[in-house]
Parts: C-alpha cells; structure tokens; sequence
C-alpha cells in the first residue's frame, strides 16, 4: 500500500512490532511478532515457551500419584480438569472400577471448575476489549466456586485433589447443600452477564464476523472445544465418546453458526448454562459411598500404551502413556488443547486490523501455561 | 444430608452402599456389581505375593529393552510390543508367545482380564463411543479393533503394496497399525480422501525414544465415520528423519515442530522446522533417554 495523492509519493515501511511476552492481553507470557503495513497485520508470528517446565520429561521421574500436582500448574484456571485427565487415563489403563459417590463427586467438581475457568474467560476477553466492569462481576461469582475448592481441597487454584482412583477427601458436611445453594446463585449470575454482556451493541459490532473460520479449516488444523464448535460441528468429547458418567446426564452441545468471536463468546455463556444442568442432576442423584476406590500402594500400570481425552475447559485435554510396567510412566505426553489451538492464529490475524489481533487471539482462550507446558 | 451418613462411616465397603438399588440403568447391573467387589480383594490379595515375582520380571525387561539389543528381532520384547499384546492376552490367540511367560508370571494380572470378563465390564462399553467396537465385553472389543487395523493395513497394502504395514495389533481396544516411514505422509493423505476411512482429523500426535529406534504416533479419527486407529512409524536415532504431515494435516505443524525440538527428528519437507519450546541454540534433545543437561558444555550455574 502506497500512500499517494498523485503529486507527493509517500514512502511506507513495514513495521515490526512485538506484543508481549511480558503484555497483559497475552495472558501470560506469549510474544506476537506482527509485521504492519500500517494499521494492517501482514503477518504474525507466535513465540511460545516462555513457560515451559518441561512437565513431560519431570513426569518420568514420578510416580503416578506424583505427576497429579504438575498437571495443575499446565491450565491452571482449571486445574480439575488437568488432575482428573490424568487420573482417567491412568485408571482406564488399570481398568479400575472407581466407586459412583467418587465419580458423582467428581463430575460436580469438573462442571464447577468448567464454569469457573469460563467465567474466567469472559472478563478476560471483555477486559482485552476494553470493557473493565464485566471482570469484576464474573470474579465476584467466579470467587463462589473457588471458595467451595478451598473448602473441599484446601487450595485455591492448585488443588491437586483428585486422585487415582477416587479423591483426596470426601466432601466435607454441608459441602454438598453449599453447591446446592450455589446453583440458583450462579444462575442469576448467569444473567447478569448476559444482560451486562450480550445485548451489548458496541460489544456486538466488535466481535461479529470476526476472526472467521470454517469447520474444514478447524479440523484440519486440529481444533477441538468451543473453537471447534463455534463454527458450528457438534464434537464435545461428553457426548461423542461419554467417559466417567456423562452418559448419565441429559444436556446439550451449544454449537456456533458463523464461527466467529462472538459464537466462541456466547458458547462459554451457554456452555455454562448446560454445566449448571449437569451439577444440578448430579447433586439429584449422588449416592452414598466411599470416595475413593481400592488402589494399590504403588499404582503400577500395566505395560503398554494408552491415550485417553477428555473435554478440558479449552478442548481435548488427554494423557499418552507409555509404561514399561513400573510405577513411573516410561513417556508422558500431553494433548494440550490451547497449543493446539493456538496454530491458526496467524492465518486469522492475516489482513486484519492491528486493534484486531487482541480481540481475535482473546477469543482462543489460551492459558500459556498449558502451550508451554 | 447424606455427607452427615457418609461421615458417620466413612469406609463403608462399597457392597453395602445403596448405591446399587436406586441406580437407573439396567437391573443387570447392581446384580453384576455385588460379585465385582468381592472378587476384587482375592485378586488384590494375590498381587502380594505375586509382587516378589514380579520384580523379576520387570528386571529381566529392562536389559531387553535398554541399551545392547542384539538383533532388531527382538523388537517384541520393547515395552510397547509387549503390551500390546498384553491387554489381549485373555482372549486373542494370535498373541504373540512373549506374552505367555508373562502372564504365567504374573497370576494377578492374568486373573484380572478373567474376572473382568463376567463382572461390570459390560458397563465399559458404553463409555467408547464408536459403533463398531461396541457391543459385548473387553475381549471381542479388542478383537473387533484388531479387525479394524486388519482392515485399515488391507487398504494400505492394496494401495501402496504388501511391505509397508510392518504391524498391526491392537492396544487397550485401540487398533494400530505401524507403517514403514518413507510411506508415512502418504498413507496419511490416501487415508484421508479413502471413500471407507476419512480420517480427517489429528487427534494427537507424539513421538518416544525406545532406546533403540524412535517411535512416531498419531491418533487419527474419522469425525464422519466414528473410528479412529493408532498409525505409528519408527526411525533410526541417529539421523532420525520422517516425512512431515503438514500438507495433509496443517495441524501437527507445531507438534511435529515439538517432536523436532524435544526429540531431534527431522520432519522433511515440513514449512518451518525450528525449536518452538526451547530458545534457538539450545543444544541436545531433552526428551531422547540418554540426554543430559549441559553436556560438553560449562554449567552456567556452577560457572558463575
């Protein structure tokens, strides 16, 4: 592009221009190298391992029960979900039976932390869009749910609560009546972002149509979770290969229409909405029992392979095992959703408006804990 | 409420729990439940003195599967062969003889897959979504994924000729198909436009040093169709190289990407093959067995 009103030739000069590693609305330390013409993104470059622990090879030298405290710290707003990942495919490995009260209780606590980390999303990109109030609301409720995980696991965002087999700790009494509570609680929460956010005009014409991606694309570059969904193909790990007890549940698989910013916005909300169902039909239903099955002293995994996925907060979140048959898995890999999905970034930042790039990079929901691992 | 019952007795053998009479599904199902949990302890009571034996065998594992292998026909006795074979060895005569004085060893393991067979296995099956596999308990589902690879090396060998497909097995109700590598980015575009396959979509990809050659696994699924099998090829350590899959399937560009950083294997003809978790420079691939921090090298550490 040549600036030129047919007398005076300006001369333009592409810019690079680096944003993050240590920037706000990179969620952590993510570095975007963008090449401008102007206002205009030509190309985008992510750097990412800044984070990275090297959780895979550390894994070698645990044990199986040790592993559990660094899945926490991959997706850290939901680090449930990280714990119980691992434990499931350990346990589908040993073949375990893992006792309902246990797999009840763990399911209420995985829909809670999935609301909790979208909620998290939420304020967060509201907030990279310049909007301060929403943050602080879903925080309020967000806080509800952290609290409850104090309670049962004495942590508030590391919990490294499940374990194989079962849980740490039974719920302590009351615990189950306080999420009783929670639910007509979180539900106007709900609303209130809804009212506060949806309806929204100036946020509506911000994030419509943008950052546009069709299924094919999504799935050739190995998408999974709401980003998949958002253009609208039912793929929730829940429901296409049910693990634990969600077959026991009735809910159902918001899917987007344009795969847009705004579908990805407005499918946590819904995905929220069907979480609560599920909590609720849970807490109908728990039985009684112990809260964690009969495991052996050292958790020995049979030799072998094994992967096992299950739907993370941010998309297939799964665990291969290599195991040689001792107590320390020979190679552990994770299937890191957020690393997966972060690919397409610089294919949908192409051509776009540099105020652009945050709100299209928000909407991936990455945790770069998680990308790096 | 019922946390102030649970409290009470909070080791209550799960036999007693309630659960079993208000559970919805099939009244098949508490009745299969009850055996379950008593013929549980006698097998986690044999795994005692069972242990003993065991360590042996797990020693005698390890020169097997560490560093002076004599022949590369002895690729059975690595842990993944090995286990392969395991899961099926209840039921799966085409198990291959290694895993008899294997199971023989191990009494618990064996009676294991046994009880499985008759108790609330039947409940599994319900938990892996593809049709095809479904159905009865573990052993014909291993069967059935065993046919499933048979059927998906058929296809490979119809269009690329018999000597590609190396291997076929299954693993924990997962078929596997290993390839020879030169043919890798190729059956992964024939599988993929395959009027019976589409595999489509990538779900995960890794790669494992096994000591004496590095192994390349993709768990590739058919969103369309339902199945998914396990494709894995193998390379040498040493120049170890395997085509990449980036104009098949543009979404293991990263992953290959990692598998290059972290275990030094190069992906030809892959767009952007550069370290992406450590920094440029780095030297060594931290994931190979045999790496070690800083060797050749001054520890900045100890240096300061």
């Amino acid at each position: 592009m040549s600036l030129s009103d047919g007398k005076t030739q300006l001369r333009t000069e592409e810019m690079i221009l680096n944003v993050g590693p240590q920037h706000p609305s990179t969620h952590g330390v993510f570095r975007l190298v963008v090449k401008l013409d102007g206002e205009t993104v030509v190309e985008a470059e992510p750097v990412i391992g800044y984070l990275h622990r090297g959780t895979e090879k550390i894994a070698e030298d645990l044990q199986y029960t040790q592993i559990i405290p660094y899945t926490d710290r991959l997706d850290y707003l939901a680090a449930m979900l990280n714990n119980y990942a691992l434990c499931h495919t350990v346990e589908e490995a040993m073949e375990m039976e893992i006792p309902e009260h246990a797999e009840y209780l763990r399911v209420i606590i995985m829909e809670m932390q999935r609301i909790a980390s979208h909620m998290l999303f939420i304020g967060a990109y509201l907030l990279d869009l310049g909007a301060m109030s929403p943050f602080l609301y879903v925080f309020i409720s967000r806080e509800r749910i952290v609290e409850l995980f104090n309670e049962i696991s004495g942590a508030r965002l590391t919990y490294n609560f499940m374990r194989i087999g079962g849980l740490r700790f039974d719920a302590p009494n009351g615990w189950l009546q306080k999420v009783r509570d929670l639910v007509p609680q979180l539900r106007a929460d709900l609303k209130l972002c809804q009212d506060l956010i949806t309806g929204n005009e100036i946020f509506l014409n911000r994030v419509r149509g943008l950052g546009v991606y069709t299924t094919e694309q999504a799935l050739a570059y190995g998408m999974s979770g709401i980003n998949l969904r958002s253009t609208g193909f039912k793929w929730d790990l829940r429901k296409t290969k049910p693990y634990s007890i969600y077959d026991k549940f009735d809910f159902e698989i918001p899917v987007g229409q344009n795969g847009d910013c705004f579908d990805r916005y407005y499918l946590h909300m819904q995905e929220m909405e069907q979480s609560v169902r599920i909590i609720e039909q849970a807490l109908d239903d728990i039985p009684d029992g112990p809260f964690i099955g009969k495991v052996p002293k050292f958790v020995r995994v049979p030799a072998g392979e094994y992967y096992t996925g299950i739907e993370g907060a941010k998309g297939e979140l799964g665990f291969y095992i290599v195991s040689d048959g001792k107590d320390k898995p020979y190679r552990m890999k994770i299937r890191k959703p957020s690393f997966v999905n972060l690919q397409m970034l610089p294919e949908l930042l192409k051509g776009q408006n540099m105020a652009n790039v945050i709100a299209i990079l928000g909407a991936i929901d990455i945790v770069l804990g998680e990308v790096d691992a | 409420m019922s946390d102030e019952e649970r409290s009470q007795q909070p080791d209550s053998q799960p036999t007693t729990e309630p659960s079993g009479a208000d559970s919805q599904p099939a009244p098949a199902e508490p009745a299969s439940e009850k055996p379950a949990a008593p013929a549980e302890q006698p097998a986690v009571a044999a795994e005692k003195p069972a242990a003993p034996t065991e360590a042996p065998t797990a020693a005698d594992e390890k020169p097997a599967a560490g560093a002076s292998k004599p022949a590369p026909a002895s690729a059975a006795a690595d842990p993944a062969s090995a286990a392969d074979a395991a899961p099926a060895a209840a039921g799966d005569a085409a198990a291959k003889p290694k895993v008899k004085p294997e199971g023989a060893a191990k009494p618990a393991a064996a009676a294991k897959p046994a009880a499985a067979d008759g108790e609330a296995k039947p409940a599994a099956p319900a938990k892996k979504a593809p049709p095809k596999k479904e159905a009865p308990p573990p052993n014909p589902r291993t069967i059935a994924a065993k046919e499933l690879a048979d059927q998906i090396a058929a296809t490979i060998s119809a269009s690329f000729g018999q000597e590609v497909v190396e291997e076929t097995g299954a693993a924990q109700f997962k078929s596997m198909v290993r390839v020879r590598k030169d043919r890798w980015h190729d059956v992964f575009a024939m599988l993929k436009d395959h009027e019976s396959w589409k595999f489509n979509y990538i779900e995960m990809m890794a790669g494992t040093d096994y000591k004496d050659y590095i192994e390349i696994v993709a768990f590739v699924q058919s969103t369309e169709l339902g199945h998914s099998v396990l494709l894995k090829t193998r390379t040498d350590r040493e120049n170890a190289s395997v085509p990449s899959l980036v104009s098949v399937h543009p979404g293991v560009n990263w992953e290959e990407r990692e598998i290059y950083d972290l275990l030094g294997v190069t992906f030809t003809n892959h767009p952007d093959l550069r370290r992406i978790m450590m920094w440029e420079g780095f030297k060594g691939h931290p994931l190979r067995k045999d790496y070690t921090p800083w060797e050749g090298e001054e520890d900045p550490d100890v240096a300061e």
